[in-house]
């Protein structure tokens, strides 16, 4: 590196591939348009002024699942939704990455004994990086969420990606 | 018209399937175990007569039943023989409300359709008819309008078992 140094004009820099990469992904965690019960209330208001996810660089909600990089499961899931669940995180395009908000996404929440149609938790369906405890959620715990998963984006390796779970 | 009004009426005019009333009371203070009934008072129609009674008493000039609020059922108790229907018909003419109450057995929970009197009736009946096992005869859309269309069992019944699992995802 020694001989590389003052060998360039001030506006370039060096970094590692990882950084790079990883720095680029985390800061632009594009999340889908997609609610399905009283969660997705808190994750309107996040994304509202007040709380302001663009703040994350999280904010641009896209309306398809092939432009979003990140599936926020804000509500109850159950069996007749679960379907299409899987389907839209199936059409997003990788690195994807899912957050499952609040008690139903996680474990089914209050309906974990008598919803018979409610699926006992999202990551039964499909993998999730980060949960989120809270019936709902405060705002503050979403953004803690997502800064959790921007964590687990800045320790990933680009070359040797970790297996994941599924 | 109060309850007693509607139901005078109701037998004047001979409003087919009318069966009596089911009046709220008091506990009996003589019995313990006597809780009374709290609530409305219902009219007891036989549900197979209930779409030829809510014919009458939407075109009666006296009642003008133009709405219908509420069409539901009841599973009253596991070891029950019957199934409740209810249905709360509202008067915007006359600013009266009346509470109908069927009996159904669940061996035949069978019963005409109410459709060709109030069109409103068409959720209603369908979500009736996936979660209680009750057949519309007659229904001009019998699909599932909350379950999925391949769900077994009925479960707002009383004996309902829940599934093990549905479409590879467990439930237990």
């Amino acid at each position: 590196m020694l001989s590389l140094e003052n060998q360039f004009e001030d506006n370039v820099l060096t970094t590692k591939v990882d950084w790079l990469i990883n720095w680029a992904r985390l800061s632009s965690i594009w999340p889908m348009t997609f609610g399905l019960a009283c969660c997705a209330i808190e994750m309107m208001a996040v994304g509202a002024a007040h709380h302001d996810l663009d703040r994350f660089g999280a904010g641009a909600f896209r309306a398809s699942p092939r432009q979003a990089d990140l599936m926020i499961v804000a509500g109850t899931v159950n069996f007749k939704m679960a379907e299409r669940v899987k389907r839209l995180y199936d059409q997003m395009p990788s690195p994807k990455y899912v957050i499952a908000m609040g008690a139903c996404a996680t474990g089914g929440g209050p309906y974990y004994k008598y919803g018979y149609t409610v699926v006992k938790g999202v990551d039964r369906v499909i993998p999730v990086d980060v949960y989120i405890a809270g019936c709902p959620p405060r705002p503050e715990a979403l953004l803690e969420g997502l800064m959790k998963l921007q964590e687990k984006i800045r320790n990933s390796s680009v070359i040797r990606r970790p297996a994941r779970t599924a | 018209m109060d309850f007693q009004g509607i139901h005078d009426r109701l037998v004047a005019i001979g409003a087919p399937g009318l069966l009596g009333v089911d009046l709220p009371r008091k506990p009996d203070p003589k019995n313990k175990k006597d809780k009374g009934r709290a609530g409305d008072a219902f009219a007891l129609v036989d549900a197979q007569a209930l779409a030829d009674f809510l014919e009458v008493c939407r075109d009666d000039d006296r009642l003008k039943f133009e709405q219908l609020v509420d069409l539901s059922a009841t599973d009253p108790a596991k070891d029950s023989a019957d199934l409740w229907i209810n249905v709360q018909l509202l008067s915007l003419k006359f600013r009266h409300r009346l509470a109908i109450k069927c009996l159904l057995p669940k061996a035949s929970a069978s019963m005409p359709s109410t459709v060709r009197v109030y069109r409103a009736s068409q959720w209603h009946e369908r979500e009736c008819a996936e979660m209680f096992g009750i057949s519309f005869v007659g229904h001009p859309d019998p699909r599932n309008i909350l379950l999925p269309d391949d769900w077994v069992g009925y479960p707002m019944r009383k004996d309902y078992e829940f599934p093990k699992e549905y479409h590879g995802i467990s439930c237990e």
